[in-house]
């Protein structure tokens, strides 16, 4: 079983690795994922934690840790707070302070370091939107790729980190888009898992004559209805969504009929009243927590929110309660059930001018080692970490776990980065302000794909 | 005496500290914006000197139009909502005697000096379709609530309100102040001719209060202007940027959209803006009052 | 007649300020009320909640982990710094300007009054770039300088009227003792401008004491950070918890509020000084 689970999870990431790049952006093909290289030449890897102590001056080290993470007691955040916590202890001369802001708060003065001067360890995504730019600058140190060899990180979740074959960072999750849905309240109401977008829009409308909000959808922040968008997309040119978006940003058409459709279907949800009133100005915790609170039935975000299954603040009869499916297929469309939306995201990388910069790498690939990011993240309910977990699997896996694993498992084909990060930066900022507007109508469809187009010039 | 008056070095140094102050932390970002709005600048790596492209992109720039939309109407609502209200509330105020005069006067100031960031996120709770107050008042009269106050063509409004909401105390109390300079002998005057209170309002006080007026309509203009942190913290511009404003965006475009240069050259003609209106407002008024008197 | 329609006229008159008063206090009393109870009692359709159990613990939660204490040291210390620096430049470059003979001074007056004209978040993107570059960021200096610069040009202005208005007879009387400027400036002028002090040591506070767009931008760890960042932390440290998030905030403001209100007479006498000049 766990063999067979750990070829899947390869497969899968493998044809992960096969899209990630965003195309025009993508600087070099995908092929060399990490694992050939492992088998092609076997070497015994120096991993630094092994050095003793001896070796290293009795200085006091100051490591600055720049977090997306501000949730220090639930999930990731509670995750990396644990090895910080045991990293200092196992080195006293070491301390390590956290910086951690919310996402958006996050990239912003992510940037504003970036021109002069960060913290030595950073959150960063392997997302063209994102790094582009941050590798042009040449702020981030580049890291030595063998020494991960064994950190048996997926095939392929190294790409998106790299520029011109060297490695600038390491991922930390494997993210899918979902659905979480409370499994309670849909049967006490008759309610079934959608199969097709038509039963999701039946199913939405049945929510809502129960007078409760169907889909909880952070739209306030731009980003997660455009990873919903990519959902969609899938759905419709199923493997092909990767060449036509990364077609679209080399151009700046996104005229293509795809698009137009996914749009189009995106914006017959919101007009079906499908996601909470308000959603387009309402932030990511108020989003949550209508959903964790039960008002409403559905929530749309990352695997990473699988969490929830164990947060303490989480009433029981709810967080015990949450199951998840993905995007329902499109009638006509190319992509299948198990087509699925997901990426390698979300990961850490060093400053480059830190001035312990050793000490950076040190605590980076002390991060890294399989039992701790990996295996933590997952006895903490987190989702998919970017890394092998089959050695970590206990049986005592949330059902959330389990079913994602599932997803993961059965997937056919996973789309690679979300739409909104294939771009530049300015692209990004576009879309998620315009999409916005093209799901609460005030924007035409056509309107909207001619503005995100003149975002890529 | 004028000798000990005219001492260089002396008046150096007294004038030293501001000056080094005002070049340091004022004239020197101003230079510096200057140039990096010529430059097509990312924020990292090099720089590039792109002459006047910037300044073409802005002027096409429907998001930096519709920033400087948003405060000219933010700047009508402050002068016809919350002014005439706090005229009216401070002419009211100013009929009352004792103790209960000055109570009103402290709980109207009250949201003032409380922090800009408590008050947008307390907003924002209150605007909460779900579970805010503003619906829950709205299903107290029989609406069924579930009122998005934040949507594209509402959230504009709800920024005015919050604004005006925060700023009533600060305006009401240079009118009040402004009222109570007024000297009582024209009220009673007037009390004797038998005029009431509505006739003794636009007749004695409006008139009278014009100078005072004239400061808060400019610093209404002006705050209008530069409004920036309620925003950035309720609507951070959005829904598709109807409710932006211009500090809001430059700071956007800088840190989020890596467009350090372009959000430099918005910060230029944001200060030119907003020059260019308090010398003309000051003009304009100045004029007025030379051309009465 | 007249009677009646003199106490007709009374109502209208609370009835108007009693419903000002309940706008301006009521979203304030509906924030202590909610951060009093539990996070699924928000979902109500009440206008306040009477909680089951009042949770004291949301008010432990935001008063440790918000970092209270060292915030409101962090707010305090920066703010009275900033006020004492901005009231000495400002009546030394106000005194410079209006008393002393020389060719600049309407100029340099000007210039330095002017600065209230600027936008002080245009400045964001520049001062950025040259903190950085000085490593002044993360330091107290990054929230003191811009401070005491946004704020002099009107401490400067209402010195200026202040100055102006004050009787050059004493003055003459201590350059006869032999006073040199400095003691003029600061034992004779000073002194006699401790209303004007008042009222733009109170403006400074109040400009500066909630700026959170310069802290949040210049600052990093939470060594200096400021009050508003109680807040700003928060919601994303306890985002799926409104009761404590409440609590921050109703914490947060209190500060301020309970000096205000202790002092409420002198505070609105002194903004209405300065507000009614400037």
């Amino acid at each position: 079983m766990k063999k067979r689970m750990l070829t899947t999870l390869l497969t899968a990431a493998m044809t992960a690795s096969v899209l990630t790049g965003c195309g025009g952006l993508a600087k070099e093909s995908a092929s060399t994922a990490a694992n050939d290289e492992a088998a092609a030449k076997p070497q015994i890897v120096d991993v630094e934690e092994n050095e003793t102590p001896a070796e290293r001056s009795d200085e006091a080290v100051k490591l600055k840790l720049f977090s997306n993470l501000p949730d220090r007691k639930n999930g990731q955040g509670l995750v990396e707070q644990m090895i910080i916590d045991e990293y200092m202890a196992e080195n006293p001369d070491v301390t390590i302070e956290v910086e951690a802001l919310d996402e958006e708060a996050y990239k912003t003065k992510f940037k504003a370091y970036a021109m002069d001067g960060m913290p030595d360890v950073v959150s960063i995504w392997g997302q063209p939107a994102f790094l582009d730019e941050v590798l042009d600058a040449g702020v981030l140190a580049e890291l030595n790729e063998d020494d991960y060899l064994d950190y048996s990180f997926i095939a392929g979740s190294l790409e998106g980190f790299k520029k011109d074959d060297k490695l600038y960072g390491l991922p930390r999750n494997t993210d899918i888009m979902l659905f979480y849905y409370n499994q309670k309240m849909f049967d006490d109401n008759g309610w079934k898992v959608p199969a097709t977008m038509d039963d999701l829009l039946t199913l939405c409308t049945e929510i809502q004559a129960a007078g409760i909000t169907p889909v909880a959808m952070d739209g306030g922040d731009g980003w997660p209805m455009a990873c919903f968008l990519t959902d969609i997309m899938v759905k419709v040119t199923g493997i092909n969504y990767a060449d036509i978006i990364s077609n679209a940003v080399a151009t700046g058409d996104f005229t293509a009929p795809e698009i137009k459709q996914a749009t189009q279907i995106l914006v017959n949800f919101a007009d079906a009243g499908m996601f909470q009133v308000g959603y387009d100005s309402q932030d990511y915790g108020t989003t949550m927590n209508l959903f964790t609170n039960g008002q409403a039935a559905m929530y749309c975000m990352g695997s990473w929110d699988a969490s929830m299954a164990l947060n303490e603040d989480i009433a029981p009869e709810i967080r015990d309660n949450i199951r998840v499916f993905t995007m329902p297929t499109v009638e006509g469309g190319k992509g299948g059930a198990n087509d699925i939306a997901a990426w390698n995201g979300g990961g850490y990388a060093v400053s480059v001018n830190s001035a312990v910069k050793d000490e950076a790498i040190k605590f980076l690939n002390y991060m890294y080692q399989p039992d701790k990011l990996s295996k933590y993240g997952w006895e903490n309910g987190v989702g998919m970490s970017a890394q092998d977990q089959t050695a970590y699997l206990t049986g005592n896996e949330t059902e959330l776990q389990k079913q994602i694993m599932e997803i993961l498992k059965n997937a056919t084909s996973v789309s690679g980065t979300p739409i909104n990060d294939c771009g530049p930066s300015a692209f990004k900022t576009a879309i998620e302000s315009e999409i916005q507007g093209v799901s609460n109508g005030s924007t035409s469809v056509d309107d909207f794909l001619a503005a995100i187009g003149a975002a890529c010039k | 005496m004028k000798k000990l008056y005219s001492n260089k070095p002396v008046i150096f140094s007294l004038v030293l500290p501001g000056l080094l102050v005002f070049l340091f932390a004022v004239m020197a970002p101003i230079g510096l914006s200057v140039y990096y709005g010529f430059t097509d600048y990312s924020g990292m790596g090099e720089v590039r000197l792109i002459g006047f492209d910037n300044y073409v992109d802005l002027f096409h720039d429907n998001a930096f139009g519709r920033s400087l939309k948003n405060s000219l109407l933010l700047a009508v609502g402050f002068i016809c909502i919350q002014h005439p209200l706090a005229i009216l509330v401070a002419a009211v105020l100013d009929k009352l005697q004792g103790k209960a005069e000055g109570i009103f006067r402290c709980i109207y100031f009250i949201p003032n000096v409380i922090s800009v960031a408590v008050i947008a996120y307390l907003w924002k709770f209150i605007y909460n379709p779900d579970f805010g107050l503003l619906n829950n008042i709205a299903k107290a009269f029989g609406h069924p609530g579930k009122i998005n106050w934040l949507s594209q063509q509402n959230a504009i409004w709800a920024v005015l309100i919050v604004l005006i909401w925060h700023g009533f105390g600060w305006g009401m109390l240079i009118y009040y102040t402004g009222i109570k300079n007024i000297d009582p002998v024209l009220y009673e005057a007037a009390s004797i001719d038998g005029a009431n209170w509505w006739t003794t309002f636009f007749g004695i006080t409006l008139p009278l209060m014009k100078p005072v007026i004239q400061i808060n309509v400019t610093m209404a203009v002006i705050s209008a202007l530069k409004q920036m942190e309620t925003v950035y913290l309720l609507t951070n511009g959005g829904p598709n940027n109807s409710t932006q404003f211009a500090a809001n965006y430059l700071y956007q475009q800088a840190f989020k959209a890596f467009k350090y240069g372009y959000g430099n050259a918005i910060g230029v003609v944001f200060i030119i803006i907003c020059v260019l209106v308090t010398v003309a407002l000051n003009s304009i008024f100045k004029e007025k009052r030379e051309s009465a008197a | 007649m007249k009677e009646n329609n003199k106490k007709i006229g009374k109502v209208v008159l609370w009835v108007v300020l009693i419903a000002v008063a309940v706008i301006q206090l009521f979203p304030l009393v509906w924030l202590v009320d909610f951060s009093l109870g539990s996070s699924n009692e928000m979902f109500t359709n009440g206008l306040l909640i009477i909680p089951e159990k009042i949770r004291w613990d949301n008010y432990v939660k935001a008063f440790v982990d918000g970092n209270f204490l060292h915030y409101l040291r962090n707010s305090v210390l920066i703010n009275t710094l900033a006020v004492v620096l901005v009231v000495f430049i400002s009546i030394m470059a106000a005194f410079a300007c209006q008393r002393m003979k020389w060719k600049l001074n309407g100029f340099v007056s000007t210039l330095l009054v002017m600065g209230m004209m600027i936008p002080i978040h245009a400045t964001l993107l520049p001062n950025y770039k040259i903190y950085s570059a000085l490593h002044l960021t993360d330091t107290i200096w990054a929230l003191l300088i811009p401070y005491v610069a946004f704020s002099m040009p009107q401490g400067m202005f209402l010195m200026t009227g202040f100055i102006q208005a004050l009787p050059k007879e004493l003055e003459e009387a201590a350059v006869m003792d032999g006073c040199g400027i400095y003691r003029i400036v600061f034992q004779i002028v000073t002194p006699l401008l401790k209303p004007s002090i008042a009222t733009v040591a109170i403006m400074t506070f109040l400009n500066n004491w909630n700026e959170f767009m310069m802290a949040s931008t210049y600052l990093s760890t939470p060594t200096w950070k400021t009050l508003p960042f109680s807040v700003l932390e928060f919601t994303g440290e306890y985002s799926s918890n409104y009761a404590v998030q409440f609590a921050v905030m109703a914490l947060t403001a209190a500060p301020a509020v309970i000096v205000y209100v202790i002092l409420n007479k002198h505070i609105t006498k002194g903004v209405a000084m300065g507000a009614v000049k400037g």
